[in-house]
């Protein structure tokens, strides 16, 4: 079994954790492009040392997202939205460094989590997960939708931005490849040329979080100075790990909830900390501080996006199906190399398999000291004067856009319309949040909703279809009764003082 | 009862049933905003006037234009040399020259020369970095 | 052992490809081509042929080419612009498919285009049961058809996962007309979805491949994911080149027995229907035809060497050079025939 351990096979692997962190960090280059552009490479590395090179590459891309979700408030990858909601809050009144801290210990956990149940759950989970029919994965991605009321202050229009993020992203077709009818709808006549498939998650994410961001800061004319001005470098950071006390459950249910929809084909990546984060506000003994930096809330969603990795790897090395979109690119690797994959896998290549899971153990291990070691690098990111910061992320989120699909101009569009958006929302006092996690669940959430009827054909189902689906409405109930009474309580306490 | 909760679904017209839920949503919600904030509805003029007022508009306006230039002449000067990405690569480093230039305070030699280096360093090396170690299309 | 059997042929193949006189041909052709594909996908079975056919063409000719995962709309909408030769496409018989089943986004690439060469086909194609179902094979599915039982089959619909479907409808109508109206369509999306399909019990037959779906039938049947093969679209003959071990645990014959002749799903009542995803290039109507003609020569030369063979047989595919005159002949014949049977499948229900 540790006869791969060859050097050339580690420094691939923590070479190409270096490499998916730093794609990771970059605002717009993702995990998914990471592998991408490396795929080609693996034809002559050999599957092992190939398959290392993905690996550490996918763990990397994972977690380097957190970095500038926290420093800048711009998530590097659409699985790190969720951290900016605390991070950068965190980062705001100085706590940068000690947001990184937790942010990279808790990817280590959900990371290690993850490997953890794949190594030993992979064929019985995939099993079970095969039981989550349309109707349950809609009720999964509607409890997703319910974070939106608890991410709002003000509940009204928090929830109109996030029906209107699912509205927007239903605009062009109703795609084909996740069981629609190629049908297109919600294009204004003579805009059907570019809006045929619709606006792309990537750019409408930088657009919104980082465009807008930057005309806002246009706006008031550019402060002087730095873009944090009370940035801790090489001061104490106030991090310890008695941080995490009171945190392991936290942790833990984060990185099974992380893996579980990473083994549910088709919820999507972005899904998992989304899903992590309105499990731990729900069931905080201070919700009422998630939003405006609350270290539990980085832990949930960072911990949440890592365990995504071992999940993601379930079905595809139990099923031959991918969990997400980086896995989908895996497949590519094992037919270059002449391997199927399915539920055959991981009897027919135990060798490929112990070296999977090593390499995805080397992987989250080199991440955590590098990116541990480099935090003091990240951080001076932040002392570069914004003049010049600006337009070079300006640039980078133009590049993010054009490369997200292979190509395309209307999505550098995309990215000037949505930052446009952004600051317009803001001006409206519609919220961005919400809005933004209607836009990533909302084709998900027809797709299913939708295939649910068509399928059984009486609404009934949503509640009698299991009784996975009798939990998953508990949850449902939990998480909305839980918003409103927080937002009962924020208004007797403005009433009151 | 059962006959109550049953649906059809024509596959050929169910693109248009959620967009429908959701339009409907949508509108429900927007009706209650504007019933419950009619009154701060009613003083918007003011409200965008102020945010108009109190605007640096040459930044603001000049980073819109300045980004709606950039994009617009990418493809364009791209098409010149044909998938070699130097129309991203000619458009960018004056795009960050002139909007550091734009969002600079004190524009002194002493602050200018970084930018300068950073608004030809940075493009080129990022047209480099994808252009041939990753492999990838620029404009 | 294999590994280092290939890592030897594909440096054996280097060497002599670069022992060719690499600029001989390079002169007219534009030294940076975009190749965009219908798929946007860099880990389907597209993208795989098309960057083994980039690479081989880029080095026989001295060019640069690169891959680009667009998919099939925004393919067609870049080919379209450019008429400089600058931008070529490969995508598989989606594209006149697509325009047959009438959606949105596929013009005809007859008409809109100018069709090149083949390069390749996907022989998986393939229709599966669940392992326990009543049905044994195709003729035990016709039957019930005509017996009045519905048979739902899951297919992403509008091109190549539906053909096959079509021609069962077809098949059903050659029979027993009417017997068609008995098998029906669920309509889901990726292969996920359509195994997914048949494991809720909402589809009796699914679409699915020999790649992604062989390790379910090697399962006991006693595994509520087992499944059985009942039909492989692919021509005989295809088949027949595929290698002799054929894929996991079902061999070439295995398959072959799923196949054309010995499964026969009816195209008239004399000649069977058989569907292979063959991969082919675009070009722009409007471009030179010597650049056409300069990347089919060279086509045609990788080829004679045989490297690339050995290239596409490792991933599954099956060599399939056809040049543009041949290629335009056999692909219109092609879409004709399925034309016509979707045209007649469609006129009455």
């Amino acid at each position: 079994m540790f006869e791969i351990l060859t050097p050339m096979f580690l420094s691939l692997i923590v070479g190409g954790t270096l490499i998916g962190i730093i794609f990771g960090a970059i605002p717009g280059m993702t995990a998914t492009m990471a592998v991408a552009v490396c795929l080609p490479l693996t034809y002559s590395l050999g599957l092992e040392n190939g398959l290392a090179l993905l690996l550490g590459l996918y763990v990397g891309g994972i977690s380097g997202g957190l970095v500038p979700a926290i420093l800048l408030g711009i998530p590097g990858t659409p699985s790190s939205i969720t951290t900016t909601f605390d991070g950068y809050p965190m980062a705001k009144r100085g706590e940068g460094e000690k947001a990184l801290r937790i942010g990279i210990v808790s990817s280590f956990v959900g990371g290690i989590i993850s490997l953890a149940i794949l190594w030993l759950f992979a064929p019985t989970l995939a099993d079970f997960a095969i039981k989550f029919s349309y109707v349950e994965k809609f009720l999964i991605i509607f409890f997703a939708l319910t974070v939106m009321a608890a991410l709002s202050s003000d509940m009204l229009l928090g929830i109109f931005s996030g029906v209107l993020g699912i509205f927007v992203a239903l605009i062009g077709t109703y795609d084909i490849t996740k069981g629609g009818n190629g049908n297109m709808r919600l294009v204004p006549p003579g805009t059907e040329y570019w809006l045929d498939s619709g606006f792309s998650l990537l750019p409408v994410l930088i657009g919104l979080f980082g465009l807008a961001a930057i005309l806002e800061q246009a706006e008031i004319g550019v402060p002087k100075g730095h873009s944090l001005d009370e940035i801790d470098v090489g001061k104490k950071s106030g991090f310890s790990f008695s941080i995490f006390k009171g945190q392991s459950v936290n942790l833990t249910r984060s990185s099974l909830i992380g893996t579980f929809v990473g083994i549910l084909p088709g919820v999507g990546g972005s899904a998992a900390s989304i899903i992590s984060y309105t499990n731990a506000k729900t069931f905080s003994k201070t919700p009422e501080n998630f939003g405006k930096g609350e270290p539990a809330g980085i832990m949930a969603s960072e911990s949440g996006n890592n365990g995504l990795t071992g999940g993601a790897l379930v079905p595809l090395l139990s099923l031959g199906i991918p969990g997400d979109s980086t896995t989908a690119l895996l497949i590519g690797a094992f037919t270059l190399q002449g391997i199927q994959v399915g539920p055959l896998f991981i009897g027919n290549n135990p060798g490929t398999w112990d070296a999977m899971i090593i390499a995805m153990l080397i992987a989250n291990i080199a991440m955590l000291v590098m990116m541990y070691v480099a935090i003091r690098y990240f951080a001076l990111v932040v002392t570069i004067p914004k003049h010049i910061l600006f337009p070079v992320i300006l640039m980078m989120c133009v590049i993010g856009a054009y490369t997200i699909n292979y190509g395309i101009m209307f999505d550098v569009w995309t990215l000037l319309i949505f930052g446009l958006f952004g600051w317009l929302v803001v001006k409206l006092k519609l919220e961005v949040a919400p809005f933004i996690i209607g836009f990533i669940l909302g084709p998900s959430a027809e797709v299913y909703f939708v295939k649910s009827l068509e399928s059984f054909g009486d609404v009934t189902i949503f509640i009698t279809k299991s009784w996975i689906a009798v939990v998953l409405w508990l949850l449902i109930i939990g998480s909305v009764t839980g918003s409103i009474m927080l937002s009962r309580r924020a208004k007797q306490n403005a009433a009151t003082s | 009862m059962g006959q109550l909760t049953q649906v059809t679904i024509d596959f050929e017209t169910s693109h248009l049933l959620f967009p429908t839920i959701i339009a409907c949503v949508l509108g429900l919600l927007g009706l209650a905003i504007v019933i419950r904030d009619r009154a701060k509805i009613a003083t918007a003029g003011t409200y965008w006037s102020g945010i108009w007022q109190s605007m640096d508009k040459p930044r603001f306006l000049g980073t819109i234009v300045l980004t709606l230039l950039y994009f617009s002449l990418m493809v364009p000067v791209g098409d010149i040399w044909p998938n070699t990405g130097r129309g991203f690569l000619f458009c960018s480093i004056p795009f960050v020259f002139l909007t550091g230039l734009l969002f600079m305070h004190e524009r002194t030699i002493k602050s200018i020369l970084p930018l300068a280096v950073v608004s030809l360093v940075g493009p080129v090396f990022v047209w480099w970095l994808f252009t041939y170690p990753l492999f990838l299309t620029l404009p | 052992m294999k590994l280092t059997r290939r890592t030897l042929l594909a440096a054996v193949s280097a060497t002599a490809l670069l022992a060719q006189p690499v600029t001989a041909f390079a002169q007219d052709l534009p030294r940076n081509i975009r190749m965009v594909i219908g798929s946007t996908s860099t880990g389907g079975d597209t993208y795989q042929n098309s960057a083994i056919v980039a690479e081989a063409l880029s080095e026989k000719l001295g060019v640069n080419i690169k891959v680009d995962a667009v998919g099939s709309s925004e393919g067609f909408k870049a080919l379209s612009r450019d008429k400089r030769g600058t931008t070529i496409m490969i995508f598989h018989d989606q594209a006149y498919l697509g325009n047959l089943y009438g959606r949105q986004g596929y013009d005809d690439p007859f008409e809109n285009y100018a069709v090149g060469p083949t390069v390749a086909i996907n022989p998986g194609n393939a229709y599966l049961v669940p392992a326990n179902s009543p049905y044994q094979s195709m003729e035990d599915i016709l039957k019930a058809a005509e017996a009045g039982t519905k048979v739902r089959v899951a297919i992403q619909p509008g091109g190549v996962s539906e053909i096959g479907f079509s021609a069962m409808k077809n098949a059903a109508k050659v029979r027993a007309p009417g017997s068609e109206e008995n098998i029906v369509a669920v309509n889901t999306g990726s292969q996920s979805d359509k195994n997914q399909a048949m494991w809720d019990g909402l589809a009796d037959v699914i679409n699915g491949s020999i790649q992604a779906n062989e390790q379910f039938t090697q399962l006991s049947a006693d595994d509520q994911k087992a499944m059985r093969f009942v039909w492989i679209t692919a021509r005989p003959a295809t088949l027949g080149q595929a290698p002799e071990a054929g894929m996991g645990g079902t061999t070439r014959d295995d398959m072959l027995a799923y196949a054309s002749p010995q499964t026969s799903v009816t195209l008239d009542g004399t000649e069977d229907f058989t569907f292979d995803k063959e991969f082919f290039m675009l070009f722009n109507k409007d471009m030179d035809p010597a650049i056409a003609e300069k990347i089919d020569t060279a086509l045609s030369e990788i080829f004679a060497e045989g490297a690339i063979q050995e290239r596409q047989k490792a991933s599954f595919f099956i060599p399939n050079y056809l040049s543009i005159k041949d290629a335009n002949e056999h692909l219109l014949k092609k879409r004709n025939t399925y034309g016509k049977v979707i045209a007649d499948i469609t006129g009455e229900s």
